[in-house]
């Protein structure tokens, strides 16, 4: 594993190609990417039912001491 | 899909509204028995927004309880001080209210007794006591028993009292020290869930401000956790919560962020006791 790699989220599945997302994926996608620009340490899940994401939750972590 | 679950609704019209809380590099001293002087907590400096719940957790002695008794008006500072409204506490007030661990209730008044002396204190209306003590005690669940005496009732129940009790009053704003804290798991589970679908309906009528040891009850109930060093307690950490409501400890959010805070916890426990 490179450098670059390391750095990589960790995922099981080849990524989609941009250009094939749906338009519901892109909407689901541009909110998360709207959450990953708010906040520095945490953790975001997504909510899948019936292959269908209907909520994402996330919890920020700052750092006081 | 909805992101924001746990932002607090519109406030119905009418409707008395919660309070905020800010507490400013707020400290306090204790004198051992020795005479040597003791930070209990120091430097503690956070903001609570309207309606919003927040939970303080830490070690035992890192100075929850005695946060929350200055917050109260219970207790004096040291150092810092506590602003609700923009006005700086300087003695208990009918805004806030208190649970404790114990319940508190009145021996010798019955279970609706109690709400409606609460009532009566809260200047409420003497036609109005009556129909809402029967509301609350609805809501906690505890309608079955409105005519026995405290010691009647099983620690939880007497809890769901005293938080009926609390709410009837529609506080602006809701302390709670350990308020679980000496019942056994499935009651405090029920409590849980009842203070869950509170936070849900009250729509920003109260803020909420529980102090607790226990790192899964902090992350079910609250929109943000502030976590507190051993003793001298300091602030830590904070963790943002916003996730769908109700919530349970198999959610993926709240196992996880519950697990943090563990971690965080036991790191405080071993750094003290080193």
């Amino acid at each position: 594993m490179t450098d670059d790699e390391t750095s990589q989220p960790t995922t099981h599945d080849e990524p989609i190609d941009g250009d094939e997302l749906t338009d519901e994926e892109r909407r689901v996608l541009a909110n998360v990417a709207g959450i990953l620009r708010k906040i520095k340490y945490g953790t975001v899940v997504l909510v899948v039912q019936d292959g269908k994401v209907v909520q994402i939750e996330m919890a920020e972590k700052f750092r006081l001491r | 899909m909805s992101r924001a679950a746990t932002r607090t609704r519109d406030q119905p019209a009418g409707a008395p509204a919660a309070s905020t809380i800010s507490v400013r590099d707020l400290g306090m001293t204790r004198t051992r028995p020795s005479g040597e002087q003791v930070p209990a907590f120091e430097g503690l400096t956070f903001d609570i927004a309207r309606g919003e719940f927040v939970t303080l957790i830490g070690p035992s002695g890192s100075g929850k309880t005695s946060t929350l008794g200055v917050i109260a008006g219970l207790e004096r500072p040291t150092h810092g001080e506590v602003l609700v409204d923009g006005r700086p506490v300087t003695g208990p007030g009918p805004d806030r209210a208190l649970l404790f661990q114990e319940p508190a209730l009145f021996p010798w008044l019955s279970v609706r007794g109690n709400i409606e002396l609460a009532l009566r204190l809260a200047n409420v209306p003497p036609g109005e006591r009556q129909e809402r003590a029967g509301t609350w005690l609805a809501r906690v669940e505890v309608d079955r028993s409105t005519d026995r005496q405290p010691h009647e009732l099983s620690a939880g129940m007497r809890q769901r009292v005293a938080l009926a009790r609390a709410l009837a009053c529609d506080p602006p704003i809701l302390l709670g020290d350990e308020p679980f804290g000496a019942l056994d798991a499935l009651a405090r589970e029920r409590l849980q869930d009842i203070v869950q679908r509170e936070r849900m309906e009250r729509a920003g009528r109260t803020t909420f401000l529980f102090a607790t040891h226990n790192a899964r009850e902090a992350v079910l109930l609250a929109d943000r956790v502030l976590v507190m060093s051993a003793a001298p307690g300091r602030l830590l950490e904070e963790f943002r919560i916003d996730a769908h409501r109700p919530r349970t400890l198999d959610d993926v959010l709240v196992a996880r962020v519950v697990s943090e805070i563990h971690d965080l916890l036991i790191g405080q426990l071993e750094e003290s006791s080193s």
